[in-house]
């Protein structure tokens, strides 16, 4: 039995390798870098340890929890406005009708746009006073003279919703259609029985067997949002001032632009906390069993 | 940084073109390598611009058999190439012997260690626009010689405004005026008032035309002053309250002002030189023959005021052969060359007397007497090697005042809480009294 074992992580020793290389050195080089002044533009500073200053400077900069507002906000609000016209699609797609495999994969094009191009498609329809946007909605007399999206904070938030639920909102349809297909059709067939109407058997047989899908979904779409970078870069380039900016672009601008390693190695660190708990908050609080093995 | 320069119909040929010339450069490079010293140059390589520089190369290497001159190409992306150049010079690597500078760099480069002193080359400084000596001097010395020049200019349409507007004030008259003749233009003014380097170059224009400034010769925050908040508000006054700006100038950079001013929609444009030759083809433009540049006029208080932008040039502090190098530097910025790169691609000489010879008055792209008097007004951004996070603080507060997210006096107050600490933070006090001392 021994020897076996020995063997068993033997066998395994070349991927535990390979991770510890791809995953877990990164990151704790990241970890060792928050710790220190590393400024590439300002060799004079030198590289000293400062423990945890870097977090320290997170921690009183407005401008880092403001962008964790943002993030959080685009987060909520386009992840709610997916997940319901997600669900939608999915339950209309998972009807039997004719070119179902064609309509399947026809919703699936936004998701295949490379989300810089369309992040780029949106800032045209918006950008201009003649844009299409603003034509559309004169036209429609929702609005009395066009109106520039990108300069106010509640004004430029809808474009980068509307590209983001436009882009996703497929992916998510997608996922929930998988989860309803495993539903077995007698459940159905007996609520139907029992007397149970179709919003019955919706809240009832349907949701609380989609769970485990809505989760998947939800851990997919809410680490993508913390990590929202390109669409807004390309959209808003999280303007005006800073109040479409998220705290990837923060990170981006402290490590890529201002070379900052320390700090924005700190930076680094800190979303990823943040995202990991959140990963962990999701199992623990939807109560499902990642492997189903239970059911 | 630069202003974008959006050459985009030509891009794929000065791709090509750049391609073709490496390879070129590559070749003669390999079989002739153990001839003398390689020399390597770097910098914008594209199009009509980078044939000339290959061109310039070849004939020094001609008149100087000793050594072998190599093409680097690096990004024609302002901030794409400072970062490479960083992590170069981070690596210590003698390559490429000579680096092609934004104007705001050389302070930056210098205090870092990176590129040599040239006092010790006896450089003609003299012979130099003294605000392009002043952007390449640190700490007491002259680290970049200039290259060309980039200056902001005043476009304005000849049709409707005859003569140049003698202050702010009466520019605003002006454009009022012009705007509501019948089928006058829907815009006073357009200018860069995006949040990007671009806000910083026309700000500066309006503070010193305010008689303001960012930092004063003690490397003390003054961008908070009465007169700082005076040019803001003045140019918020423009978007909200002459409305002579439209909004839409919030989320321009200098081609969306072009485009505008170009289609006959602006009494008053703030650009670059660039626009001039891009402007005076019929074919494409309604303004061509209609239009004329002058320096950004004053305000009460002020002095008419242009932003400085272009390319130095500056020697790799751990270059194996500065000497040869700044032969070549020297070269490159020579009466000569800089009038074929004047005649070739429309860039300004940085050498005053360069502006009375005639072959410069032949060019299209220049007005020689306009451009001489913009660049002898011109202003340096602050000469301070943090200038790039000084000049991202700047950006978001100028925007957020500008959008109306806070009032103009708080978000300068703001800008310079953020800058003082900043100076606090990467020890610049101390770096300049060492530096001085």
């Amino acid at each position: 039995m021994k020897s076996e074992a020995r063997l068993g992580w033997m066998l395994v020793a070349p991927a535990i390798g390979v991770i510890a290389l791809i995953a877990i050195f990164p990151l704790g080089w990241t970890v060792w870098e928050s710790l220190h002044v590393h400024e590439l533009r300002m060799p004079w500073l030198g590289k000293p340890f400062i423990g945890l200053d870097n977090y320290l400077e997170i921690a009183r900069d407005p401008r880092f929890w403001g962008a964790l507002g943002h993030t959080a906000f685009f987060t909520v609000v386009s992840i709610s406005i997916e997940l319901i016209l997600g669900l939608f699609l999915a339950l209309a797609m998972n009807r039997a009708f004719r070119g179902r495999g064609f309509v399947r994969a026809a919703v699936l094009v936004p998701w295949a746009i490379p989300t810089v191009v369309a992040a780029l498609l949106w800032r045209f329809m918006f950008e201009s006073e003649a844009g299409i946007a603003n034509a559309l909605l004169v036209d429609a007399g929702i609005l009395h003279k066009p109106i520039v999206w990108f300069i106010q904070a509640a004004t430029a938030w809808v474009p980068v919703i509307l590209a983001d639920v436009w882009k996703t909102t497929p992916f998510v349809a997608l996922l929930l259609l998988a989860g309803l297909q495993n539903i077995d059709l007698t459940l159905y067939e007996a609520a139907a029985v029992d007397g149970a109407n179709q919003w019955w058997q919706l809240r009832h047989v349907t949701l609380p067997l989609l769970k485990p899908a809505i989760l998947v979904t939800l851990i997919f779409r809410t680490l993508d949002g913390f990590r929202v970078f390109d669409l807004i870069y390309v959209l808003t380039g999280g303007g005006p001032g800073t109040s479409t900016e998220p705290v990837a672009l923060y990170t981006f601008n402290a490590l890529l632009q201002n070379l900052r390693f320390g700090y924005g190695s700190a930076l680094s660190v800190v979303i990823f906390a943040i995202t990991f708990g959140l990963a962990l908050l999701y199992m623990k609080g939807l109560g499902v069993n990642l492997g189903g093995d239970e059911r | 940084m630069s202003h974008g320069r959006a050459r985009t119909n030509d891009r794929a040929v000065a791709a090509l073109a750049a391609a073709a010339m490496l390879l070129f450069a590559a070749c003669q490079g390999e079989s002739e390598k153990k001839q003398g010293s390689v020399l390597r140059f770097s910098g914008s390589a594209l199009g009509a611009e980078g044939t000339l520089v290959a061109r310039q190369l070849a004939r020094f290497a001609r008149l100087n058999p000793d050594v072998r001159v190599e093409l680097q190409r690096t990004p024609d992306d302002a901030t794409q190439r400072h970062q490479l150049y960083v992590q170069w010079l981070n690596a210590q690597a003698g390559s490429p012997d000579i680096l092609q500078l934004d104007v705001v760099w050389t302070a930056e480069f210098a205090a870092a260690g990176w590129i040599l002193p040239l006092n010790r080359f006896s450089p003609p400084i003299a012979d130099f626009f003294p605000a392009t000596v002043t952007a390449n001097t640190w700490a007491g010395k002259l680290y970049a010689l200039p290259w060309f020049a980039d200056v902001g200019l005043l476009y304005r349409r000849t049709d409707l405004v005859p003569n140049e507007p003698t202050s702010l004030e009466a520019l605003a008259t002006e454009a009022r005026a012009a705007m509501a003749r019948p089928g006058g233009p829907h815009y006073g003014i357009v200018w860069q008032g995006a949040r990007y380097e671009g806000l910083i170059t026309t700000f500066s224009e309006y503070l010193g035309a305010f008689g303001g400034r960012i930092l004063d010769e003690r490397g003390q925050v003054v961008v908070n002053r009465p007169e700082a908040v005076r040019a803001l508000t003045f140019m918020r006054d423009q978007l909200y309250g002459s409305r002579i700006a439209p909004l839409d100038v919030l989320t321009w950079h200098e081609e969306e002002s072009r485009f505008a001013f170009q289609n006959g929609n602006a009494v008053f444009m703030r650009n670059w030189p660039y626009a001039v030759e891009q402007m005076s083809d019929s074919a494409s433009s309604r303004v061509a023959g209609k239009f004329a540049v002058s320096p950004m006029p004053a305000a009460a208080g002020g002095h008419s005021t242009a932003s400085l932008g272009g390319a130095q040039l500056a020697i790799n502090a751990y270059s194996g052969s500065p000497a040869a190098a700044y032969r070549l530097i020297a070269y490159l910025t020579a009466p000569e060359q800089m009038i074929e790169r004047a005649q070739g691609v429309g860039q300004y000489p940085t050498r005053s007397a360069l502006y009375s010879d005639p072959r410069l008055r032949a060019v299209r792209a220049i007005p020689v007497d306009q451009a001489k008097r913009a660049i002898e007004s011109a202003t340096p951004r602050p000469v301070t090697p943090i200038y790039t996070e000084m000049s991202e603080i700047l950006q978001i507060e100028l925007h957020r005042a500008l959008v109306r997210q806070a009032e103009p006096q708080e978000a300068l107050n703001s800008a310079a809480k953020r800058i003082e600490a900043l100076i606090e933070r990467t020890g610049m006090r101390k770096l300049t009294t060492r530096a001085g001392s």
